[in-house]
């Protein structure tokens, strides 16, 4: 395990520029002064030099990481030509990446568009090119409930070098592939070898945050990965729970947006010049219009049907087609929603419901 | 990277003539730039270019290799655009896609095709795999009913297919007029003369979702088993891929794995005639 100090971070970052877009999470407060309020989120930033601003530990950023992955809105087809769009695009150094959107995130995004029978050509380039330099959560937020989906606090796989922050460094773990040991031996001069007080100072930290996720889990009561498995969706099907819970909702959709496992997308087309152009924008099955058919007919007209259909999706279609929950427990849903509809909340009802209503 | 495909780019067709069926309806004819080999039941894409796509199954047999038609019925941005279509408009083609019928599996089977509306076209193409396959099926009835004489698609064909040995046909409309000399009433209607071991028997429905829902109970209750009655699920779609979510049918993707499903397939879940 080797070891990088803050400085020579900053020189490595610098290097990567060239080869790549580099993105960092910072931290902004809404006046631009320090000290930043409590609550302020992290946002990724494209990296342009070293600035105080810029967190590479803490929690997850705002935006998921599925938007480097499949962007919000991208041209996917130019007229008839058979040339890939993108295929020359820088890929994305990603930095501070956190496990609820590595593990659980990928697991999903991976499914969805690198499965056998139709591959996304444009995931698949991201997927292969862009690099990430993962992070360990140094705190947890209380939305966080990673613990409770089947994820640690601290990067498990799908990264390229993840960084956990000791002292005024980190130490950084190569993961076991080809790429990863080349960018270890090209920038070796930036490395020191780890030292064991300094791992141990490592594990201590992941074990402080691991607390602070499981406190979480029993203050909101939030079922364990096992409970979450009795059917829970088919057994509260006409339950009350989606009426009274989507009572609030005001269908801006942005708790799919901002998830790092919802995947929809709608293909749009419009006119470039004379030519057309495809775009691939995300959508999302909490709006109206999106399981519509032509001649008005719509399977989910109302709300309380729609929100039934996007836990059905986490909750019950992923485990059955593979096996894994379309939920990071990264919270960000809960921080979105305007209508402070609470996922956990909506979780425990669900455990708890016996199909009646209340 | 290794060269993936694009599933998203459409290849260029050339349409080669537009047949107006009904008032609503048009067959479009159409040449791909780079050949499409489909089964039949599959689906296509088809990009109008700068205003956007739909899904069609293909009317025409796939044992027509260089050309395909599609039967399209007018009711919104897309499907307006392809009425206005003629001889040497470009359109866009993406597919196939989806699952088809089990057609091989028929053989030797007693088989009742029954469509509904627009519902009629995916059947066209398969009663054209049938008569291509002629002898390989112990008996064919075809059942087929829409709203009134003037919607009743593919006139002249029906017609044709009346006067085959191989095929039992019986047409209804739910009104009549002038003109009309046949059966009057919804398809349910003249299911009972088809004379068939129904427990052994293949059903096949493709139609409006009310349609296809009276039917299958209709066929269930005259003895086919869930298994053996097919349909043909349409779903608001639009990667066609099984990526973009919006065609998901309980645990399936009706794009990827239909959208012909068997009854027992989808008899559990929920919304599937909505
Ligand atoms: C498997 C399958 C097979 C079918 N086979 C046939 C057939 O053989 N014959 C037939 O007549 N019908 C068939 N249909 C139905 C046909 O697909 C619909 O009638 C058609 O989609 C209507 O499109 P529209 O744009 O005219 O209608 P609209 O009501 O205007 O739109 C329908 C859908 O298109 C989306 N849309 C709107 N604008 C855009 C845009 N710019 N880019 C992308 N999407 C957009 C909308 O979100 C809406 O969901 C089939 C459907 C399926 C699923
Ligand atoms: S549902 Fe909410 S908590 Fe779960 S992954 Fe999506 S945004 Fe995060
Ligand atoms: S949910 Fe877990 S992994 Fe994600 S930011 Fe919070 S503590 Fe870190
Ligand atoms: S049409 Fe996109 S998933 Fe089926």
């Amino acid at each position: 395990m080797k070891y990088i100090t803050f400085h020579n971070l900053a020189k490595l970052l610098d290097a990567l520029k060239e080869d790549y877009r580099v993105f960092v999470p910072v931290k902004k407060s809404e006046s631009g002064d320090y000290p930043i309020k409590k609550g302020a989120q992290r946002f990724y930033k494209e990296y342009d030099k070293f600035s105080d601003d810029i967190i590479i530990g803490e929690v997850r950023p705002f935006e998921p990481l599925k938007a480097f992955f499949v962007s919000a809105r991208e041209k996917v087809a130019d007229n008839f030509s058979p040339e890939v769009p993108h295929t020359k695009d820088k890929p994305f150094a990603l930095v501070g990446v956190k496990n609820c959107d590595l593990k659980q995130g990928f697991k999903v995004q991976d499914h969805v568009f690198n499965n056998h029978d139709f591959q996304d050509p444009f995931y698949i380039k991201n997927r292969e090119e862009n690099l990430i330099i993962a992070a360990d959560c140094t705190c947890a937020i209380d939305t966080c409930f990673c613990l409770a989906t089947g994820n640690q606090p601290y990067p498990e796989e799908n990264f390229d070098i993840n960084l956990s922050s000791v002292g005024d460094g980190f130490i950084v773990e190569a993961a076991p592939t080809r790429r990863a040991q080349k960018f270890m031996d090209k920038y070796h001069s930036l490395f020191d070898i780890a030292k064991d007080y300094q791992l141990n100072e490592r594990k201590e930290q992941r074990q402080k945050v691991i607390k602070k996720v499981e406190e979480n889990i029993k203050e909101n009561n939030i079922p364990s990965y096992d409970t979450l498995k009795e059917d829970i969706i088919k057994k509260n099907w006409d339950s009350d729970v989606w009426l009274d819970e989507s009572k609030t909702c005001v269908e801006c959709a942005a708790c799919t947006i901002i998830c790092p496992t919802c995947h929809c997308f709608l293909l749009y087309d419009q006119k470039d010049k004379e030519k057309m152009e495809r775009l691939r924008i995300w959508d999302s099955c909490m709006i109206k219009d999106y399981a519509r058919v032509a001649g008005g007919a719509n399977p989910r007209p109302k709300l309380w049907m729609r929100l039934r259909n996007r836990f059905e999706k986490k909750f019950d279609f992923f485990p059955k087609v593979g096996g894994f929950y379309a939920c990071t427990g990264c919270g960000r849903c809960i921080s979105a929603c305007p209508a402070m509809i609470d996922i956990r909340e909506v979780l425990v009802r669900l455990v708890k419901g016996n199909g009646k209503n209340k | 990277m290794e060269r993936i495909n694009n599933p998203y780019r459409p290849i260029e067709a050339e349409v080669l003539k537009v047949i107006t069926e009904t008032p609503t309806i048009k067959t479009i004819h159409f040449k791909p730039k780079e050949p499409i080999r489909f089964a039949t039941g599959q689906f296509v894409e088809i990009t109008i270019p700068g205003v956007g796509e739909a899904p069609f199954t293909p009317s025409s047999p796939p044992s027509e290799k260089e050309t395909m038609q599609v039967s399209v019925m007018k009711v919104g941005k897309v499907t307006d655009k392809i009425h206005e279509l003629k001889k040497g408009d470009a359109i866009g083609v993406r597919g196939p896609f989806g699952n088809g019928y089990p057609v091989d599996e028929f053989k030797g089977k007693e088989i009742l095709v029954v469509g509904g509306g627009c519902g009629f076209a995916p059947l066209r193409s398969l009663m054209y795999e049938f008569f291509d396959r002629s002898g390989q099926l112990k008996k064919l009835f075809f059942r087929g009913g829409c709203k009134t004489p003037k919607e009743l698609v593919y006139h002249d064909e029906t017609k044709e297919w009346a006067k085959r040995k191989d095929l039992n046909l019986k047409l209804t409309v739910d009104a009549a007029d002038s003109s009309w000399k046949g059966n009057v009433g919804v398809v349910t209607t003249i299911l009972d003369d088809v004379k068939m071991d129904y427990k052994k028997g293949i059903g096949v429905v493709c139609g409006p979702p009310i349609m296809m829902k009276f039917a299958t109970k209709k066929l269930l209750h005259m003895g086919f088993k869930e298994d053996n009655i097919y349909l043909s699920m349409e779903k608001n779609m639009s990667c066609g891929i099984g990526k973009c979510g919006h065609c998901r049918l309980g645990t399936y993707y009706a794009c990827k794995d239909g959208p012909v499903f068997k009854y027992s397939e989808i008899k559990k879940l929920p919304e599937i005639w909505d």
